[in-house]
């Protein structure tokens, strides 16, 4: 019965496909992320409760431990508030004409559709159903990116059910190898492409094997991530996308893809009994991504693209602390996680705002969005900021923790061209937007805020965000050091 | 039993290479369904013995499937988005073929270094059809980026599904069931998307050239 809200979402698709009135679909679909919502909470409130090594639920192929509780509590919270956020947001587009009922169905139906796809991905215990689900992601969300149906949307939607299909592909190749590994070792058949059996079982594996699984199951489902250099399709989808489908992108999905990569890291180290072998092509990505990423936002002409840049580089910064895998450095990827989560998904569904003020989403057209938007202009500058990695907020105490789990592994080298990169992405962000903010707005532009349930979701987000830099609750350590001993399974 | 698996995934191969070789949009997809018919070949002998065997029915059950999409509908859905987008015939490649089949050879070789680096699946007859698998893997995403039209694409996407079926098939005979039909599902969603945004690429674009797709960049 647990396993209840993988339910909700589906019930949402079926009342959004039938319900005919526009209003009442919004009502539904806005409940059921409630519900949801409400559901994970719980199962997270029950487990960290409990206490113990952290399992929450098993049965038959579906699986939570404190991992999956993190990444779920993460789909479930944001994608209530990005429900709240949407039905503002379509429902603006609709009256101004941008979009007719049809789509506005269509909108909720592939929105929720997407959220189930990603609550499976981390609710199974079988490598090869989180592939399924992962896939899936991608095509439940390749029309919500393509959602104007305008020719850059429609390129940016081809070029991620491309590039996310061959390399989520490669990634089965991962997997097929990762079952070949196995065999001799596996005892039933249940037991096949399980993760926690074969974490159990690791010992037993054919090394070389699954070092060629690995590099497949990281370069597949690090596509989907956005590492580079398979990050490509990554700033197109999410800056093409609508704000609240890039806050669901950016904020929630990469995380799931991510999850599955660690799943599978964890099974090697223990296997290799230590982590040279994936710390050293988790660090290589890593750092690829976020100086591509640094480098690229420093001639950014487009905030959207510039926000989906700084995802890169997040998603990097996690998969270096992921590879050094100690103990401290696990915990401050998976805070960082969540950190990159909220704040991203804030400054996207703040992003929804000054588009649908300005209509552009180029730099050099943009001024004055502080006297325009008074609260949503100073929550977006406040995330910029945040995002950056400035103190107080939960991204600096993140990157300094990684930073710290580095230079005291004494990789002095590393450490320190990470935290040169990072400086360079604060300049870029600083010297790229900010001239945004400041100025006489153009005259077209007639100020003041519109829709109070979405500024009002942006502002309870930026107290969040904050709330997670000062202050940690004792119940939450607890999630993330269970989560972290899960991870490490003994090897560190 | 062996040497027939060998047989097969030896042909498996070289219909990639036709597929490489192949001018016309047609002639592809055509390549493409001759492949997808002989692994469908491999599945039923393969499943005949499960079924003799243990009395499994899942192998047989998926060759069917296979025939269903891969040999019949897929190239038929492509067929007709071809006829109903494109009039005439253009250059769809931006090397010419005697290099492409050079590069493909290159990458076969690479791939038996590769895996016979890494030690034997179990034995030696398995490690070769193993090979042949990969390459065609990547065979396929080389065949993907080397061509213009989307359709092209569409169809390199399908060739690398074929080769990491057959490498299941031959390297570790089947998946569990449920996530064989988990990626039926989703493969099939899949072509039906890719197939319906060809047709609204080439309403706003007038072209299925993915080369005419760059606006977005850097």
């Amino acid at each position: 019965m647990s396993f209840i809200y993988l339910a909700v979402p589906l019930a949402a698709v079926v009342l959004s496909f039938l319900i005919k009135n526009r209003k009442a679909i919004y009502g539904v679909v806005i409940l059921s992320s409630l519900i949801t919502m409400l559901l994970t909470l719980w199962l997270t409130y029950v487990n960290v409760s409990g206490g113990g090594n952290g399992l929450v639920l098993t049965m038959g192929i579906l699986y939570i431990d404190s991992f999956s509780i993190i990444v779920l509590d993460i789909i479930t919270i944001l994608g209530f508030f990005i429900h709240i956020y949407s039905a503002g947001y379509i429902e603006r587009d609709y009256i101004s004409g941008k979009i007719d009922e049809k789509q506005v169905k269509l909108y909720f139906i592939l929105m929720n559709a997407f959220v189930f796809t990603m609550l499976v991905s981390v609710s199974v215990k079988n490598v090869g159903i989180l592939w399924v689900a992962i896939e899936a992601t991608t095509l439940a969300s390749v029309f919500l990116v393509g959602f104007y149906n305008k020719r850059e949307s429609l390129e940016a939607a081809w070029k991620y059910i491309i590039i996310c299909s061959v390399g989520i592909a490669l990634a089965f190749l991962g997997i097929v190898f990762l079952h070949l590994s196995s065999t001799g070792v596996i005892a039933s058949p249940s037991q096949v492409l399980n993760f926690t059996d074969l974490t159990v079982l690791a010992k037993g594996l054919d090394s070389s094997v699954l070092k060629f699984a690995f590099i497949f199951i990281l370069l597949g489902f690090g596509t989907k991530v956005g590492l580079a250099p398979m990050h490509t399709w990554l700033p197109a989808a999410h800056s093409q996308a609508p704000s609240p489908v890039s806050a669901m992108l950016s904020g929630v999905l990469l995380n799931s893809a991510m999850y599955g990569i660690i799943r599978t890291m964890t099974i090697v180290n223990v296997n290799l009994g230590s982590n040279v072998f994936t710390g050293r092509l988790m660090i290589f990505f890593g750092l690829l991504s976020i100086a591509i990423a640094a480098i690229v936002i420093l001639t950014q002409k487009d905030y959207k693209s510039l926000l989906a840049y700084s995802s890169i580089e997040h998603m990097g910064v996690i998969a270096l602390a992921a590879g050094f895998f100690t103990p401290a450095s696990l915990f401050a990827a998976l805070l960082h996680m969540i950190n990159h989560s909220f704040t991203k998904s804030m400054l996207f569904l703040s992003t929804g705002n000054i588009l649908q003020k300005y209509h552009t989403t180029n730099i050099s057209r943009i001024k004055g969005i502080l006297k325009v938007l008074p609260v949503s202009g100073t929550v977006f500058i406040v995330g910029l900021l945040a995002i950056a990695g400035t103190p107080p907020f939960g991204i600096f105490s993140c990157e300094w923790n990684i930073l710290t789990a580095v230079f005291s592994g004494k990789h002095y080298i590393i450490g320190s061209v990470t935290a040169v990169l990072l400086a360079v992405v604060f300049a870029g962000i600083v010297h790229c937007v900010f001239k945004m903010f400041f100025g006489e707005p153009p005259s077209e532009v007639e100020s003041g805020e519109d829709r109070i349930a979405g500024t009002a979701v942006i502002v309870v987000l930026l107290i969040i965000v904050a709330a997670l830099g000062l202050f940690m609750p004792d119940a939450a350590i607890n999630l993330l050091n269970n989560a972290q001993a899960i991870i490490s399974g003994g090897v560190c | 039993m062996t040497t027939y698996m060998d047989i097969i995934s030896i042909f498996i191969l070289i219909t990639s290479f036709a597929l490489v070789a192949s001018k016309k949009i047609t002639s592809y997809i055509k390549a493409f369904r001759i492949q997808s018919a002989l692994l469908a070949m491999a599945l039923a002998v393969m499943g005949y013995f499960h079924f003799v065997e243990s009395g499994r029915i899942d192998t047989l059950v998926l060759c069917a499937l296979i025939i269903a999409l891969k040999v019949v509908y897929f190239p038929k859905l492509l067929n007709k988005t071809y006829d109903r987008v494109e009039h005439k015939v253009e250059k769809d490649f931006f090397m010419n073929i005697p290099m492409l089949i050079l590069l493909c050879s290159g990458i076969v070789i690479f791939v038996y270094f590769i895996i016979s680096g890494i030690g034997s699946f179990g034995n030696e007859d398995v490690t070769m059809q193993v090979v042949n698998m990969v390459s065609v893997v990547l065979i396929g995403v080389f065949f993907m980026i080397t061509r213009k039209k989307a359709i092209g694409q569409i169809v390199g996407f399908l060739v690398v599904e074929n080769g990491i079926f057959g490498a299941v098939m031959f390297g570790a005979e089947g998946m569990p069931l449920i996530v064989d039909i988990g990626i039926f599902i989703d493969l099939i969603t899949g072509i039906l998307i890719m197939g319906l945004m060809v047709f609204k690429i080439n309403d706003l674009f007038d072209s299925i050239n993915t080369n005419k797709l760059r606006r977005l960049k850097g």
